[in-house]
């Protein structure tokens, strides 16, 4: 049994979650539930561990060759030629230069080293989303409003050359996600792109990369990423 | 299982493949071709069970794997074994793919000449560990058309809304048969 403290009804909300007769939107509202809720979460692992069981009679060897075609298709998915080992490197480099940033931030008090919550329990919807992207190549300054889907961003001493910058959100553990070339010279509000700009999250990495004119014409980084940076709320 | 070893949860400490996962989740490809070598076969079986043809059914086992390698970060060991969360995602993409690009149909659905076929013989049920064994057990214990139901569900991706029009019965027939079937299993389980 899951737990006694579940009422069945939930109980078996969390079982045909786990048999798959849910709709899409109940589904979400299941998985939004038990993020929330571990004693819900709990009976969704009870049950996702049965209904696994459910598929997992009998096995059978894929064909030799298959592993191969799976490495060959690595890459493709990791960001457009930038490893992913590099890309999780930027996102625990940003991470701790956030974590580093607060502390500098926060002069005094013996509580400093406490880690930030990457989500804040209360969030008000109307506040932005902002990153300070930094690297070798100047820093930038982006702030999200969500309310009004728009994007500023405000560049400091940013050098391009003859490339586009472009912006991208990594959600964390998710792959780059483009929110469009920004202006290298000037700040400048533009519309969110959407649905990418939903993935601007707290603890999302943002990212620059430099791009021939007109943006990435294969839809991930195809450039050097020169500025990182992590999101927070405002 | 060609090597003839049973390859469930609990044939394998479950923090061993939670450990490999962590680790393909910190882009370590040994661990992923460590990972491949272990779980293949059997999540390779789900997709069969899933999907028409061996072609189709490799076509989806290379994305379950290249969703393992962008994914392994979230897999959250409160959540569930390592192994439960490669079988969903395996047994989710094969459903996707089914689901996807037109072909599939669903079929109505005859309640009344069901027979509770398509389940593991007995013998291969005992190789693949406890868990396996209950779960077949206690399907067996539903009402033939339950078991059906509660199959197509989750091998065919047939949401309470699909099952009703395919046995073309009330939504809410459905939902309270396909709820007592849900509580009898439950009730077996415990």
């Amino acid at each position: 049994m899951s737990d006694s403290a579940l009422s069945e009804e939930d109980d078996l909300l969390a079982a045909e979650r786990a048999f798959g007769l849910l709709d899409a939107s109940e589904v979400r509202a299941a998985e939004a539930r038990a993020d929330r809720d571990p004693v819900f979460a709990a009976a969704c692992a009870y049950w996702d561990n049965h209904a696994a069981a459910l598929a997992a009679g009998g096995g059978e060897e894929p064909g030799e060759a298959l592993w191969a075609a799976i490495v060959a298709r690595l890459p493709a998915n990791d960001g457009g030629g930038v490893p992913v080992a590099r890309l999780r490197r930027w996102q625990a480099l940003t991470l701790a230069a956030t974590a580093a940033a607060i502390l500098l931030a926060v002069i005094g008090g013996p509580h400093i080293a406490r880690q930030p919550p990457l989500t804040p329990a209360a969030v008000t919807p109307a506040a932005p989303l902002i990153a300070t992207l930094t690297g070798k190549a100047g820093t930038v300054t982006i702030s999200y409003d969500r309310a009004n889907q728009k994007l500023l961003s405000a560049p400091n001493g940013l050098e391009v050359g003859d490339r586009a910058a472009e912006l991208w959100v990594i959600p964390v553990g998710g792959k780059p996600r483009s929110l469009g070339v920004i202006a290298a010279a000037t700040p400048r509000w533009q519309p969110a792109r959407l649905p990418a700009a939903s993935a601007i999250a707290p603890g999302a990495t943002l990212a620059i990369s430099l791009e021939p004119q007109g943006g990435s014409p294969t839809g991930q980084p195809t450039g050097p990423v020169v500025l990182t940076g992590s999101v927070v709320q405002a | 299982m060609i090597d003839g070893k049973p390859a469930s949860s609990a044939d394998m400490p479950a923090d061993m493949l939670g450990a490999l996962l962590r680790r393909v989740g910190l882009g370590d490809r040994a661990a992923f071709e460590a990972l491949y070598r272990r779980t293949s076969a059997k999540l390779f079986g789900v997709c069969l069970r899933i999907l028409p043809g061996r072609h189709e059914a490799e076509e989806a086992l290379q994305e379950v794997y290249l969703s393992v390698w962008r994914r392994a970060e979230s897999y959250d060991p409160a959540r569930g074994t390592a192994m439960t969360w490669l079988i969903t995602m395996a047994r989710n993409r094969a459903v996707d793919r089914l689901r996807s690009g037109g072909k599939f149909t669903p079929a109505p659905i005859e309640l009344a000449d069901t027979v509770a076929d398509g389940a593991p013989l007995a013998t291969a049920i005992i190789e693949e560990g406890q868990d396996t064994a209950r779960l077949a057990h206690c399907v067996g214990t539903l009402e033939a058309h339950e078991a059906v139901l509660i199959r197509t569900a989750f091998f065919e991706g047939a949401t309470y809304a699909e099952l009703a029009t395919r046995v073309a019965m009330p939504l809410g027939t459905i939902k309270s048969r396909i709820r007592r079937a849900l509580a009898k299993l439950r009730a077996c389980l415990a």
